[in-house]
């Protein structure tokens, strides 16, 4: 296998890299993400990969897209922060590099990368969550990855955990990635701010920060692990719920190992400790059944990029 | 004889009752027998199969079993890791079956058997990407993508009925809370409907005189028969349970993205009572709903004798692919074999390789192909 090229279409930023049979990642090339014109975008994408084919042979490229993409890996069918609506995504793209393009979902793409090159390499069945913003997922099964009957599987964010909780973006309620995301961290850590909590005044200055609007995830998580008490009960909340998720989706498709990932994942042990407990006292008959394995994502935010690329060389389903 | 036409039994346990049949290539059941299920020590239920089979056989000429267990079945489906109303654990089931019995034996989860043959026979014809959910006393599940059942790592995935759709919500028997299954299954129907017994309400009076008074003595099949007369309450109380079933499958929509769901198990006798109130509880729930294609939601159409059917056609297909490669390769017929409990390497192989043929799609070369010369003996 040759070298392809990897894009990950963030809702702020494009990021692609040539991404060898290794799945090392040589050249980079990034753009900011034009979120309201789906011309723009397309238009930044091949910017961004034909800067990488001036220098580089490259045999295909792979866009992890954000949103829905239908089983004919070309096209977008819905991204809720991008303005992709049924758009031919891939066929686009390809008219201009005029080299082949596939379109795979971003956390697939991601999970894909895990399993090729990361935490899961070997592994046949293993499921990725991608904990940023949102919750992405990805399921391998026998070493293929899982698309489904339209290309729209492992949406697993989107499982409702909480009957009537919280608005989802996705237009329903109680959606799993309103628990167990970084929103959710954020949101949680705001809430008990503003309710007057002096343990959340006090994370707000080992934050540096007065106002509770200006708090982020990776403050928190710097918080916490400078042993902050407040900031490490959110994280283990948030872990709690990550882990009650995961069993069950442990149950549908029974992996031997679960993957984390993304953004919140930085939070490491803070975060990975209380999602495995979790985990472990929610898997249903657990005295009577193996238990998959735990572990951290290794790929970073490369991971998408490195698994994009990957899925570019391979016909569909492997 | 072809080994295709061949004839096989099929045996379903379930946690009361043990329905065994002999099945034509074409899922036809030429023969059946029913009895009770001893649940307390694995050899009786042993005993029980063997039993069954010997009765059968007397009577047909059959080349393998297979059974379809209540229960967590290993990765190899040689084992029933646990079945939570039976003895089994970490049971051995399929070699000692193989050993009294001196013919091939399949073990399959009852959901997955399910499954299979309304996927060969029944409402799952042609869908590449099907999800099957049982609802009996619990829910029982199987995933089939381009009819490969897909175990999981351990052999049991498709555990539908244990996600959590409540948080700290009913007390559930696999050990947690909030189980989908204690809230779209037969004994959340039943749960329902006796509360609302009890609680002395007179909307309950039908119920009440169907079950000669006692709010303990009503069940799900009484509910059912009580909504299709048009009573208002037992259609209320199954349009709870179908608005679950839709939540649940939207969750599952969410994560496996089938074509077509296909709805079984003796609470789906209620038919559109439960699947219409399911159908807009899905769409009223499903993620991304308007941007993407939607999975049918349909009934099965084998009936209580799905499991049975689907055991007999899984060991069909094992025991026809054994032979072949045995007739292929090797002097040791499947009866002697099967009777010493030795099993060859390459009988392992083989194995292995059509639990993945009938349970994962792979790359793996298709001995079948080379064999097609083979399909006499």
């Amino acid at each position: 296998m040759g070298l392809s090229i990897g894009i990950d279409v963030g809702g702020t930023k494009i990021a692609a890299g040539v991404v060898g049979a290794d799945g090392k990642i040589g050249a980079r090339a990034q753009r900011d993400t034009p979120a309201d014109s789906t011309d723009e975008t397309a238009q930044a994408i091949c910017d961004a990969a034909a800067e990488l084919i001036k220098e580089h042979e490259v045999e295909a490229v792979g866009i992890g897209a954000a949103g829905f993409v239908s089983s004919d890996r070309s096209t977008v069918l819905f991204a809720p922060n991008l303005a992709w609506r049924d758009e031919p995504l891939g066929r686009r793209v390809s008219e201009v590099l005029k080299v082949p393009v596939v379109v795979e979902n971003d956390a697939n793409a991601a999970a894909w990368g895990e399993f090729a090159f990361g935490a899961a390499k070997n592994v046949e069945h293993m499921v990725c969550v991608t904990v940023g913003t949102g919750i992405g997922g990805g399921v391998v099964i026998e070493g293929e990855l899982l698309r489904g009957a339209h290309g729209v599987a492992a949406e697993l964010g989107h499982m409702r955990v909480v009957p009537g909780g919280h608005r989802c973006g996705c237009g329903g309620r109680g959606c799993w990635e309103q628990y167990a995301s970084g929103r959710a961290l954020v949101r949680e850590a705001r809430a008990q701010a503003e309710s007057g909590s002096l343990a959340a005044a006090q994370m707000l200055s080992v934050c540096g920060i007065t106002d509770s609007a200006e708090l982020t995830g990776p403050m928190i998580t710097e918080a916490a692990a400078a042993g902050d008490p407040c900031a490490v009960e959110l994280l283990d909340d948030l872990g709690r719920w990550l882990g009650e998720g995961l069993a069950s989706i442990a149950t549908l498709f029974d992996p031997s190992t679960i993957v984390i990932g993304g953004g919140v994942s930085a939070a490491k042990e803070l975060l990975l400790k209380s999602a495995q407990v979790a985990f472990e006292k929610n898997l249903p008959a657990k005295a009577n059944r193996p238990h998959p394995s735990f572990g951290l994502a290794e790929l970073g935010n490369d991971a998408g990029i490195i698994g994009a690329a990957d899925l570019a060389r391979r016909p569909a389903g492997r | 004889m072809a080994l295709t036409q061949a004839l096989t039994i099929g045996i379903d346990i379930g946690g009361t009752k043990v329905a065994a049949g002999v099945v034509d290539p074409e899922g036809n059941i030429l023969d059946r027998l029913r009895r009770d299920t001893p649940t307390k020590d694995p050899r009786e239920t042993e005993d029980a199969i063997a039993e069954i089979v010997h009765d059968l056989e007397s009577r047909h000429d059959v080349i393998a079993v297979g059974i379809g267990a209540a229960g967590f079945v290993d990765g190899t489906r040689s084992s029933v890791l646990f079945a939570p109303h039976l003895a089994w654990r970490h049971e051995p089931l399929r070699d000692a079956v193989e050993r009294r019995l001196g013919l091939p034996v399949v073990v399959e989860n009852d959901a997955n058997a399910a499954a299979w043959s309304e996927w060969r026979f029944g409402g799952g014809q042609g869908e590449s990407h099907l999800v099957c959910v049982t609802l009996g006393t619990g829910i029982g599940g199987a995933i089939l993508n381009d009819g490969a059942l897909q175990r999981g790592k351990f052999g049991i995935a498709g555990e539908f009925g244990h996600m959590q759709v409540v948080p700290g919500g009913h007390r559930c028997e696999c050990g947690n809370r909030g189980c989908w299954e204690q809230y779209a299954s037969g004994n959340a129907l039943t749960r329902e409907a006796r509360e609302l017994a009890l609680s002395g309400s007179p909307v309950a009076h039908n119920l009440l005189r169907a079950a000669d008074g006692d709010p303990r003595k009503i069940n799900g099949p009484m509910v059912t028969e009580l909504a299709k007369d048009g009573d208002p309450v037992a259609v209320e109380l199954l349009e709870d349970v179908g608005r679950w079933l839709g939540i649940g499958l939207a969750n599952l929509a969410a994560a496996l993205d089938p074509g077509t769901f296909v709805i079984g198990g003796g609470v789906s006798d209620a038919g559109e009572l439960l699947l219409a109130p399911a159908r807009e509880a899905f769409k009223r729930t499903l993620t991304g709903r308007g941007f993407r294609p939607e999975a049918r939601i349909v009934r099965a159409v084998l009936g209580p004798e799905a499991g049975m059917v689907g055991a007999a056609d899984l060991a069909r297909e094992e025991a026809t692919w054994l032979r072949r490669v045995r007739v292929k390769t090797t002097a040791v017929t499947a009866k002697t074999a099967a009777r010493s409990g030795r099993s060859t390497r390459l009988e392992r192989a083989a194995r292995k390789s059509v639990g993945r043929r009938t349970g994962m799609r792979t790359a793996a070369p298709d001995p079948e192909r080379e064999l097609q010369d083979e399909t006499e003996v």
